[in-house]
């Protein structure tokens, strides 16, 4: 078990978060099981902060699970897969 | 392009993209039951021009006029009554009607309530906030007793409906409940109910942050989403009091009725006017 828990994620995802549909309710932050997204310090045009990307290899990345998508109120985020 | 890449293109298409960003408060839990709705939709390879979405008045109403489809914005209580005609004119279409907990169960219970035990065939998908969120946050049918609302400062005297348990006592053949917590299951449930027949009922326990949640000690959208996911208990062949929603306390998820075969009010119409041709 703890062998495995020390792999790095094979899948990799590119998380790309449309700035001006976002609301800021930070559900993607929440439920991102990698920790990958975080509150940004800038305001989009509505006066939200929306996340932005913070990965840290080989462990804390993006490994293209779709959940943000999914909480997403607000259809803001597209996820691909990187190949 | 993997399947839940293409999903994404797809559901972009079903929507209308010129209208976003949406109505709905940041964290509002509409937008993400509308995300399920459409990828279980999308799941389900039913051609979008066999399909209408049917709302009411509120906040939840405003979901027919986002969606890329033929839908149907109708007057308040009144998205039964709309999708029932759709169906008989066209039996060959998929009728959902998507609206919130008021628009169905109080100006509307009484379409609700007939169109059940008719068991006409339709799709429901009642967003239940607990609230008239459109209005300002009054009390409605489905707020749970000791809530506090606009229309209940001192809190809910009323007891809520149980929906679940209503839709069940009235035949209805597909009964679900979840939270805006569950995303894989809402659409795991509404894919699975798209291909049965017959008045279909799947409650979405939803947030309401801007007028319920900051009343009821949950102001902020992850409050209320923390609540729902700390407090779920997945329990299918729940009770009618397990069934029943108290004040922030225990929500039981789960299918609670999935049964086939009890014809549907079309299809019984149909029969009829075999019979009266011969
Ligand atoms: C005939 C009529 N009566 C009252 C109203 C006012 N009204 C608009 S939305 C609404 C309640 C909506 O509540 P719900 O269906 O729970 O939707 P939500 O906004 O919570 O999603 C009411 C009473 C109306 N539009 N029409
Ligand atoms: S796809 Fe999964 S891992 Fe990647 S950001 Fe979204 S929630 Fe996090
Ligand atoms: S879930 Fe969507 S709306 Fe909410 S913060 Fe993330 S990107 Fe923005
Ligand atoms: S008032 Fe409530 S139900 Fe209406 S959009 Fe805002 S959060 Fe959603
Ligand atoms: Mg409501």
């Amino acid at each position: 078990m703890s062998e495995q828990k020390s792999m790095p994620p094979k899948k990799r995802g590119k998380v790309t978060i449309d700035e001006k549909r976002c609301k800021g309710c930070w559900y993607c932050i929440e439920y991102c099981p990698t920790k990958v997204l975080k509150v940004s310090e800038h305001l989009n045009e509505k006066g939200y902060h929306p996340p932005e990307l913070v990965e840290e290899p080989p462990s804390k990345v993006c490994i293209a699970c779709h959940l943000c998508e999914l909480y997403c109120p607000d259809f803001a985020i597209v996820v691909e897969e990187i190949k | 392009m993997n399947p839940m890449e293409e999903m994404r293109r797809e559901e972009e298409k079903l929507l209308r993209t010129d209208r976003l960003p949406h109505v709905w408060c940041p964290g509002c839990g509409i937008g993400i039951t509308l995300n399920a709705f459409l990828r279980a939709f999308i799941r389900s390879k039913i051609d979008p021009n066999k399909l209408v979405v049917v709302s009411g008045i509120g906040c939840t109403g405003r979901a027919a006029g986002y969606v890329n489809v033929d839908s149907f914005h109708t007057t308040h209580g009144r998205g039964i009554p709309f999708a029932v005609g759709i169906k008989f004119a066209r039996p060959d279409l998929n009728v959902v009607v998507f609206s919130g907990d008021g628009d169905l169960f109080a100006i509307g219970g009484n379409h609700f309530v007939n169109a059940a035990r008719r068991n006409h065939d339709l799709l429901v998908i009642a967003v239940n906030n607990f609230t008239y969120g459109m209005t300002g946050g009054q009390h409605g049918p489905t707020t749970p007793t000791g809530a506090y609302t606009t229309t209940t400062p001192y809190g809910n005297p009323d007891r809520p409906f149980n929906i679940p348990h209503l839709a069940i006592s009235l035949g209805a053949p597909y009964v679900a409940r979840w939270t805006t917590y569950h995303v894989n299951q809402i659409q795991n449930s509404i894919y699975h109910a798209l291909h049965k027949k017959g008045f279909r009922v799947i409650e979405v326990i939803s947030q309401c942050p801007t007028v319920y949640g900051r009343r009821n000690d949950m102001k902020t959208p992850l409050e209320m989403m923390h609540y729902f996911q700390k407090n779920s208990v997945r329990k299918d062949d729940a009770s009618f009091e397990e069934l029943e929603l108290s004040y922030n306390g225990k929500i039981v998820v789960g299918v609670f009725r999935d049964v086939q075969g009890i014809p549907t009010y079309e299809e019984r119409y149909e029969d009829i006017i075999r019979r009266a041709k011969k």
